[in-house]
């Protein structure tokens, strides 16, 4: 468990490294601004939140599309 | 095949094995949001509940390729056999393969931002998963464009066809071969095993797996909705030129 723990400290210090030391340096000091305090929250949860939200109103938008497309044809059909 | 029977459209209906398998779908996805969000996660600095991500962000990649596969195969047997039902099944495979396709890319940016670029305001920083994503959507959207750009019916399949034999080539290496060779945030990238640098909790691998079949099933679900709707209009257009 140890060495995976390494593994991540070292990657997270890889992540710090390759972004800018400045704004490192603030993220470690500074407390979540913006949007953040909102995401970090709870270990994080609304992050999780807002990917099912994504994939959710993909699919709804696509529902949606789908019956008025249908709806279209279901006019046409009573014309006839 | 005579060149009437090569359009011949069937008169496709919602049965009630369908109706019997959107059910098991709308359950089954439903079993698997409640399992994520209260399963036990592995805790993971940096991560901490966003590895729950990886029974949504993950699948939606495995749905686009799958989806891509049928795409391929539909396009095969269209140019195998010409006829126009598989052209009508490429197409709208692909319409909902590009939409888990985006779903995904969306998804993994907003998971990277409280992640990879926490503490920072970059939304995309050319992490070379996320480029290589960019350019597989790019090469599937083409597929949209082509399709747009040909006027004729029995040219428009076959292009097309061709195309989307071409782009599903793409795929391994675009989404799976490439950015695992390259210096990368994401899980997986340098040669490294994707899963086991997360060191996911057993009951997690259970739940990833249940997840990827519940969106295989959404994919299936949707697909087949926008294959009968699309036939329904065909049908429509031959009876009755739309004004």
């Amino acid at each position: 468990m140890q060495p995976v723990l390494d593994t991540l400290a070292a990657a997270r210090d890889t992540t710090i490294a390759l972004l800018d030391t400045a704004a490192a340096h603030a993220m470690a000091t500074q407390p979540p601004q913006g949007i953040e305090r909102v995401m970090l929250a709870e270990d994080k949860l609304p992050v999780v939140l807002a990917v099912v939200l994504l994939i959710w109103a993909g699919l709804l938008f696509f529902l949606f599309r789908t019956d008025r497309r249908l709806a279209k044809i279901e006019r046409r059909l009573d014309d006839q | 095949m005579a060149l009437a029977d090569r359009d011949a459209l069937p008169a496709l209906r919602s049965t009630p094995a369908f109706r019997v398998f959107t059910v098991f779908a709308a359950v089954w996805v439903t079993v698997v949001l409640c399992l994520g969000f209260l399963g036990a996660v592995s805790a993971l600095p940096i991560l901490e509940h966003t590895a729950r991500n990886l029974y949504f962000h993950v699948p939606m990649w495995f749905t686009m390729m799958l989806g891509w596969l049928v795409v391929a195969y539909q396009s095969l047997r269209h140019l195998m056999t010409g006829r126009r039902l598989h052209d009508v099944r490429a197409e709208q495979a692909a319409h909902v393969a590009f939409l888990f396709g985006l779903l995904g890319f969306a998804t993994g940016t907003v998971w990277a931002r409280f992640t990879w670029y926490v503490g920072t305001d970059i939304w995309y920083n050319g992490d070379p998963r996320q480029v290589m994503v960019v350019v597989q959507l790019l090469i599937t959207g083409a597929y949209f464009v082509l399709r747009d750009a040909l006027r004729e019916a029995r040219q428009r399949g076959r292009l097309a066809a061709v195309y989307a034999l071409f782009a599903t080539v793409t795929m391994p290496f675009l989404m799976y071969v490439l950015p695992r060779r390259m210096e990368s945030l994401h899980p997986g990238a340098e040669g490294n095993p994707a899963f086991s640098e997360m060191d996911i909790a057993p009951e997690m691998r259970w739940v990833f797996y249940a997840a990827v079949i519940g969106f295989l099933l959404l994919f299936a679900w949707v697909y087949q909705l926008r294959v009968r709707m699309r036939v329904a209009e065909l049908r429509l257009d031959e009876r009755e030129p739309e004004a």
